[in-house]
């Protein structure tokens, strides 16, 4: 298989921080980086990309981690990440989850999280008595009828709606399983109401990754695998999209559409 | 002048019943309320269909049940009470068979265990195509993500959807619908489901032939105001909203589907049409 390496996404990235560079000569300041299908695929690291990430490190940029997670805690990214031997701190990393914690926190809801028991530590102190919220992540064992149905009647009687993310689907080791997306579309369809979206490819998600950087988006880059949450979206936020052939590509590569492509960077892991 | 004022009239509702030649009536939520066991009868409605039959009008049902086979929801209605035979109901599932036949494909079901014998004789080896209806039970994410499998794994996905309905009402509350599940496998699979049953045009004009009425000739009665009332609206026939079943207060605010009229249940209906008609 041809690979370029991650050495050429740094040079992809030297690029882009020319590329970005306004007549003030503002540079390249912060790089944010998916995780699964970038870094890693399930339990692998992708090859160079430990390496990859320290020359980053070298740099004068800050890095930090944003992913569509809706089953992993933090601290579950971190110890995979740590047992791939990648160097990431706990507050490097943002996430879907993250962002919904925040908005629940914000508006004072009292939620119906379904979210797998795994995700749940993300939500820990928020009350979840009487709830009067919905909060939808990938959760299986929660996409039964009578479920469904009780999150549809609190919509309906006006409860909120949030979703961590809307992913169609998601690479299983078994092939592609539907993610969260479609059960978010079909309640909205039920109830006629709109999900508020936390996760990528919202550009509320981007402009809370970068807010405690101190940069602009025009002074930073996405680096990951998904044309549409990672790249749209970023751009979408006003940065640049660096898009990696490691992941959900080498699945399914009429997701690297024109729209896209003529816009960012591709780099083959 | 007085004849030109009461021609308008006549256009719309009640007045329009004066010159009606049939109805169609929506099942659940209009002569019954699903729920445990048979569910229950809507008062009154029993009554309102016998005098309909006594009257000239030709009189259909048409509904999106998918949940049984016809010759068991008729038999279920037929003990509710509900002079009913095969015969004058239209669901989806035979529709759909039609079609599969006509362009040679293969259904993977995404169905109720009570509408599997519809199917029985109808080749399901290496599917080409799926067929959702109201599975609700076994609406689970495993059989969902099943049915997206077929899809995604087709070169060119076929979804048939029986129904495209948001929710219904049973004895314990509403109830998701399938077309929820028809958007989910649309947004998942990034195509557009190919509704069978109301508010398919190509359905309501299958009653419509067999009663060898035109549009302008029929009420429809039923409680979904998009799928009944909208549905029929758009084939020119007349339609009417009961407040019974799925009916909400808001409906009567909708956007984009207004009513010929709205009235509490089946019995005032028919006896409107009735009264319209002596006079």
């Amino acid at each position: 298989m041809v690979s370029l390496g991650w050495g050429f996404m740094l040079s992809a990235c030297r690029k882009a921080s020319n590329m970005v560079a306004r007549p003030d000569k503002r540079a390249l300041k912060a790089v944010l980086i998916d995780l699964s299908g970038t870094l890693h695929i399930d339990d692998t690291a992708v090859p160079g990309a430990q390496e990859a990430l320290k020359k980053l490190r070298n740099a004068s940029v800050t890095v930090k981690f944003v992913t569509n997670t809706t089953k992993e805690s933090k601290r579950n990214l971190l110890e995979r990440l740590h047992r791939l031997n990648f160097d990431v701190q706990e507050n490097e990393i943002f996430t879907s989850l993250s962002a919904a914690r925040s908005l629940i926190e914000q508006k004072n809801h009292r939620p119906l999280l379904l979210v797998e028991d795994s995700a749940l530590e993300d939500f820990n102190g928020i009350d979840t008595s009487e709830p009067n919220a919905v909060v939808i992540g990938l959760a299986p064992e929660h996409f039964n009828y009578q479920t469904l149905n009780k999150a549809f009647r609190m919509i309906l009687d006006g409860a909120p709606l949030i979703a961590i993310h809307k992913a169609r689907y998601y690479k299983r080791k078994d092939g592609l399983a539907l993610g969260p997306g479609p059960f978010v579309t079909g309640l909205e369809y039920a109830t006629d109401r709109k999900a508020s979206v936390v996760g990528k490819p919202e550009k509320t998600f981007f402009m809370q990754a970068l807010s405690d950087l101190g940069c602009s988006p025009s002074e930073a880059v996405m680096i990951g695998d998904d044309a549409r949450d990672d790249i749209g979206g970023a751009q979408n936020a006003g940065m640049l999209g660096i898009l990696v052939r490691s992941g959900e590509l080498t699945f399914l590569p009429s997701r690297l559409n024109s729209r896209h492509a003529c816009r960012c960077f591709v780099c083959t892991h | 002048m007085r004849i030109a004022f009461s021609n308008m009239a006549d256009a719309s509702w009640p007045e329009c019943a004066k010159c009606l030649k049939g109805v169609i009536l929506d099942l659940c939520g209009v002569l019954y309320d699903s729920g445990e066991g048979d569910g229950v009868a809507i008062p009154g409605s029993a009554a309102a269909v016998k005098k309909l039959k006594e009257s000239d009008l030709q009189l259909r049902f048409c509904t999106n049940e998918t949940q049984a086979t016809r010759e068991k929801f008729v038999a279920k209605l037929q003990r509710l009470g509900f002079d009913i035979s095969v015969s004058e109901v239209f669901p989806p599932a035979p529709a759909a068979i039609a079609v599969l036949k006509e362009r040679g494909l293969r259904p993977h079901l995404l169905v109720h265990d009570g509408l599997l014998n519809e199917f029985v004789g109808v080749d399901q080896t290496n599917p080409n195509c799926v067929i959702i209806g109201d599975a609700a039970e076994n609406f689970s994410y495993k059989n969902i993500n099943e049915a997206f499998t077929v899809l995604i794994g087709l070169e060119k996905p076929v979804l048939f959807s029986l129904g495209q309905g948001r929710y219904y009402k049973e004895t314990d509350g509403l109830k998701l619908d399938v077309g929820v599940y028809m958007k989910a496998l649309e947004y998942a699979c990034d195509l557009k489901a190919e509704v069978i049953g109301k508010p398919s045009p190509t359905f309501f004009q299958s009653v419509l032939n067999d009663m060898g009425l035109q549009p302008n000739e029929v009420l429809m009665i039923g409680d979904d105001l998009v799928n009944d009332v909208g549905g029929a609206q758009h084939c020119v026939m007349k339609g009417v909203q009961v407040r019974t079943g799925k009916y909400r207060p808001s409906d009567e605010k909708h956007p984009t589907v207004k009513a010929d009229g709205t009235v509490d249940n089946l019995a005032q209906a028919v006896d409107i049409i009735l009264s319209q008609r002596r006079r």
